[in-house]
């Protein structure tokens, strides 16, 4: 469709452009994964671009900005978080909220600025690692204070938004070095860009969306008609994911993972019916990243921004490494930016594996353990410290792993050629990846359910231990 | 043997990943996904070994990288 001189043609006529702008509702809303009053403010927003082309950046920041007021959590455990300490002090939640977000807002724009006053100090040159003190300072603060307290629910509410929009502003901080110049405030107001998403930030920043930016009305049409293709695979994905959830939960009563562990646990389920919860998992989990990943990025593209797949047929990896870049590409993106490339340019630089491995447990391992763990820290707030960090006991097994088997995929020097034959080099290696991201998954979880023995002894139980 | 020039080893990466297409000085390499981060790490540790470039010493930052362009003033401010 995108290659179709005539559909580019129409894509660029005024009918042309509303019919894409109404396909592309028509299939994010068919995901059924997005609120209506989001998918209104989509609406709205994409409208106001495709009327006045101009003031693109006017327009999107601005939704962005009533975004991030109105709904500045990616986690229902924030949101749970503000609820509960607004009630404590009798108060509504968005008199709690959207001070708490104005006070991050002004903090984004000084620290922005600091950037240019300070080039050559820490926090300009290390952002991220500048940010999570600056974080764990209010965290710690957070914590000191009584619960119900007035200053309690303001810094908890805070700190939700913070480390919501942490990744946000660490690539506008990287975008001050950068040669194309975005407006400083206009930086500060995508904190929680109108596409929605989770803390990681597809898109990256304006830095990175300028490179991809449409250069001619062209271009534009032809990124719009890829905005809705992927719109539609979305869509498509969505409807596989639900009917896999029908035939799994409903039809076959199949149970969850983390339902499988604990029924395991019990002594109450049989191997083949923790292979079946386990695989099944992995498939399910494919799938909706890919369909939630799509939608996003075509948002992203119907703005005008070409940007790449946040998912791109994971299956075809035939390494670790692949897999991880086809998987989650934007998450990838964040760990490496931040933490990989920091890491491999300034230690073990005589040794190469070693370097290789150190930068990658640095990402995969460390970088990613702390931004699942302090993305979750809304566990802090009801459960005592010991309890809270009890939450983390099997995740970091996960990231271990994970880091771990990335790192032998990358230093191997036994690599499997085609000249190894159709069957090792097409399967055998697909296969073993798929094996490997299956089984990580059974430690993946920040959470009270499922204990690190009850998930290490379902592990066992899948090969008769 | 004479040294490669960065285009060519720019041009050999994305032949070794089956693109054998011309690249423009300005066009996005890595962040347009012609080459990904394994890549990156490989010509970094090119820059090091063959051009003598400390790239920590630089301040390091990957858009510094992005395009043959900026590679090649990297490479020029070396020398």
């Amino acid at each position: 469709m995108d290659a179709n001189p005539i559909a580019i043609a129409f894509a660029q006529t005024n009918w042309g452009i509303i019919v894409l702008h109404i396909a592309l509702i028509a299939a994010i809303g068919a995901t059924g994964r997005i609120a209506i009053p989001t998918l209104i403010v989509i609406a709205a927003t994409l409208a106001g671009i495709a009327i006045f082309p101009k003031r693109r950046i006017l327009i999107f920041v601005t939704s962005s900005l009533l975004y991030v007021l109105i709904r500045p959590f990616r986690l229902d455990g924030w949101t749970d978080v503000v609820n509960l300490q607004s009630q404590a002090i009798e108060a509504s939640r968005y008199l709690v909220q959207i001070p708490s977000v104005i006070m991050f807002l002004i903090f984004a724009v000084f620290f922005l600025k600091a950037m240019t006053w300070a080039p050559t100090k820490m926090m300009a040159k290390r952002p991220l690692i500048s940010l999570y003190l600056i974080w764990t300072v209010f965290l710690l603060l957070a914590m000191a204070m009584p619960k119900g307290s007035i200053a309690g629910a303001f810094l908890w509410t805070f700190v939700g938004v913070m480390v919501s929009c942490i990744y946000f502003l660490a690539y506008s901080a990287v975008d001050e070095r950068s040669k194309v110049k975005t407006p400083l405030l206009a930086k500060a107001g995508l904190m929680r860009p109108i596409w929605g998403g989770g803390s990681t930030p597809i898109g990256k920043s304006f830095g990175y969306l300028n490179k991809f930016d449409a250069k001619n009305a062209e271009e534009l049409a032809v990124t719009r008609l890829k905005a809705v293709k992927l719109a539609v695979w979305s869509a498509l994905l969505a409807g596989l994911y639900y009917a896999m959830e029908y035939v799994a939960r409903d039809l076959y009563e199949l149970p969850t993972l983390t339902t499988s562990i604990l029924a395991n646990a019990k002594g109450e389920s049989s191997i083949g019916l923790n292979w079946i919860s386990l695989i099944y998992n992995y498939f399910l989990d494919l799938v909706i990243i890919a369909a939630w990943g799509h939608m996003i990025v075509a948002v992203i593209r119907m703005i005008g921004y070409r940007i790449p797949r946040n998912t791109r047929n994971p299956l075809a990896s035939r390494t670790l490494a692949e897999f991880w870049n086809r998987y989650h590409f934007f998450h990838k993106e964040l760990l490496v930016d931040f933490f990989f490339y920091p890491a491999f340019v300034r230690y073990f630089k005589k040794s190469p594996k070693l370097r290789i491995a150190f930068a990658t447990f640095c990402a995969a391992g460390a970088g990613n353990f702390l931004f699942h763990a302090a993305r979750d820290t809304h566990i802090f707030v009801d459960n005592s410290m010991w309890k809270a960090l009890s939450m983390y006991q099997s995740v970091w097994i996960y990231f271990l792993a994970l880091a771990v088997g990335l790192i032998f995929s990358q230093i191997n020097p036994y690599k499997i050629k085609p000249e190894h034959g159709f069957f090792r080099y097409e399967i055998v290696t697909r296969l073993n990846v798929c094996a490997f991201f299956c089984l990580v998954k059974i430690f993946d979880g920040i959470t009270n359910v499922g204990t690190l023995s009850e998930r290490t002894e379902f592990l066992t139980s899948l090969v008769f231990l | 043997m004479a040294q490669q020039s960065i285009k060519d080893v720019i041009a050999d990466m994305l032949a070794a990943r089956g693109n054998t297409d011309p690249i423009e000085a300005d066009e996005p390499i890595f962040t347009s996904g012609l080459l990904d981060s394994l890549a990156a790490t490989e010509l970094m540790m090119t820059l090091e070994g063959d051009f003598g470039i400390d790239l920590a010493d630089a301040d390091f930052d990957i858009s510094k990288l992005d395009t043959l362009a900026d590679l090649e003033n990297l490479v020029k401010q070396a020398a």
